[in-house]
């Protein structure tokens, strides 16, 4: 038998946001309407059959001016692959100095791509009286 | 008390601020100094860890500390002064200006021009009257923001999210990345105050509902949040009783929109526009008190932070040019007023022959629409509010508009074939 469906895609290459309607038919593509232009149809086909996502988040980090540090993916990530990745950071903690753009995890679960530092953070000074309170 | 005399002084160390002050120091202006009241330069951007700045500006994906953080190596490799901890208590219209910090104490700049790069503020519970008690657990979505992303505090564990602009959509995001419950996003419009990738991005890709033509009638709980009561409304905003449920939660978030900060702007007697809520601005961001320029979300509430960055760079090389004796003599002011389907436009003014681009926000979503500045016609495929209209006039579409002292800028229905 046949296994026909019918998902709407709100495309958001630009802000014109057109609504697709697609049918996939036994796991395929078989028809996109509703789309204004082709940019529109790459990107759906690529929002229904490998969904990327930019990854991003923060993770713990010691003797800094604050107690966490923003990070990020190199590379956007499959989408079912962020609350994962997301659980395979929670218990990393890093020591200050820290350097904007240093490799925090290498190829965390086997995506190909690495976590980095997305900012400076030097090691707080003695004494040093911070607003933010760092507790590490 | 320190007094000192300089050139020009950039009030608030944001992505606005810094651009100014790049730019200036740029054409040749020596003694800027920028005063900034938070411990670090970069305003917002800092907390902003998601990312989608710098794309338009740097051709770039980055997030927010990396975009900021380019224009504070700049200010620092220019050896542009800055003043951390520092508060301004005053401008006045003479470019007065007295602040306050723990190094210098009392301090009182005697500028030749300023440039205003304060930003904005949260609309708070206050502003918006909801019935019930004042339980903790009601924040706004920067100071979640804040918390989460900079001091590392977890603010709840069940979410309700009231209004859906582009931070408390983010956010949405971050609370579930964190391990919380977002319950729902409560939206009093038809259609969502933020961007349609954020919807897509931050709420469906988690399966957070998206309640529209809904709002908060009732909050519950004495101590801390315990629920609140969500009811659809009508045509008026008014809510339908019959419709009202109750939603367990214990953290309450606020994205209801930003207001302009021009306290400071007031004191120095600058002409604010109510539409905006940020000063009136000319072509080269000049306000109405000659020598103090603004830009940034200080003037009007931005939806890009690249944008932000060139509205600093303009009004930094206008006071550049101000301090220099080189802008232009004002020739004949033309006002830009708001008309259809406009909420507002910046600049209000303009002064000469040279190319201006005006942002022009929406009141409601429309498409295939023509946006009318005077007697000049643009087309657009589509105008909606949470995305800024921008128009670039030429010097060639400048020359065919008719010169009346008052311009209609409005958006409209384009005509069928």
């Amino acid at each position: 038998m046949k296994k026909k469906e019918v998902r709407v895609v709100t495309c958001i290459i630009c802000p014109v946001g057109c609504r697709a309607r697609v049918t996939i038919e036994n796991g395929k593509i078989s028809k996109i309407e509703g789309l204004e232009c082709p940019r529109g149809e790459e990107y759906v086909t690529g929002e229904l059959e490998a969904p990327v996502r930019d990854f991003f988040t923060t993770i713990r980090i010691k003797g800094a001016m604050t107690p966490i540090l923003p990070v990020r993916s190199t590379q956007p990530i499959p989408k079912d692959k962020i609350m994962d990745c997301i659980l395979e950071l929670a218990s990393i903690v890093v020591d200050a100095p820290i350097k904007a753009g240093d490799i925090i995890v290498k190829n965390p679960l086997g995506l190909g791509v690495n976590v980095i530092a997305t900012r400076d953070m030097d090691q707080a000074k003695k004494g040093e009286n911070s607003a933010y309170l760092a507790k590490s | 008390m320190v007094k000192r005399e300089i050139d020009i002084a950039v009030i608030g160390g944001g992505a606005a601020g810094l651009a100014a002050a790049i730019k200036a120091k740029e054409k040749g202006i020596e003694n800027i100094v920028i005063l900034e009241r938070n411990e670090e330069l970069g305003g917002i951007l800092p907390q902003c860890i998601h990312t989608g700045f710098g794309l338009s500006y740097f051709k770039e994906n980055l997030n927010g500390p990396e975009y900021i953080s380019r224009f504070i190596k700049k200010v620092e490799d220019l050896q542009i002064e800055y003043k951390l901890n520092t508060m301004v208590l005053e401008i006045t219209a003479g470019k007065k200006i007295t602040a306050v910090n723990s190094i210098d104490g009392l301090l009182e700049l005697q500028a030749k021009a300023i440039v205003l790069a304060m930003g904005c503020r949260e609309r708070t519970r206050g502003a918006l009257g909801i019935a019930g008690t004042r339980p903790a657990g009601i924040l706004t979505a920067g100071t979640a923001q804040r918390l989460m992303d900079i001091e590392g505090y977890m603010p709840g564990a069940k979410v309700v999210i009231l209004g859906s602009g582009d931070i408390g959509l983010i956010m949405a995001r971050r609370f579930v990345m964190e391990g919380a419950k977002v319950e729902a996003v409560v939206e009093i419009l038809p259609y969502a105050s933020g961007l349609s990738r954020n919807v897509v991005q931050c709420l469906e890709d988690f399966n957070i509902p998206l309640l529209f033509e809904h709002t908060i009638t009732t909050i519950h709980g004495t101590d801390r949040l315990e629920a609140v009561t969500v009811a659809k409304v009508d045509a008026d905003w008014k809510p339908i009783q019959e419709t009202e449920r109750t939603i367990t939660c214990d953290t309450l978030i606020l994205s209801v929109g930003l207001i302009p900060e021009n306290e400071l702007s007031q004191s120095a007697g600058i002409v604010l526009d109510s539409a905006t809520g940020g000063p009136i601005v000319n072509e080269y961001m000049e306000t109405s008190v000659p020598g103090i320029f603004g830009c940034g979300n200080v003037v009007h509430v931005y939806d890009l932070v690249d944008h932000v960055t060139q509205a600093g760079e303009l009004a930094g090389e206008s006071a550049a040019r101000y301090v220099l004796n080189e802008l232009p003599p004002l020739r004949k002011k033309l006002a830009l007023k708001a008309g259809d389907n406009v909420k507002s436009v910046v600049p209000q003014i303009i002064s000469s022959e040279e190319p201006v681009t005006l942002h022009l926000r929406a009141k409601k979503p429309m498409r295939n629409v023509k946006v009318k500045v005077g007697n000049l016609i643009i087309p657009k495929r589509v105008v909606r509010p949470p995305e800024m209209v921008v128009v670039n006039l030429t010097e060639r579409t400048l020359e065919k508009l008719k010169k009346e002292d008052e311009l209609e800028v409005s958006i409209g229905e384009e005509a069928g074939p």
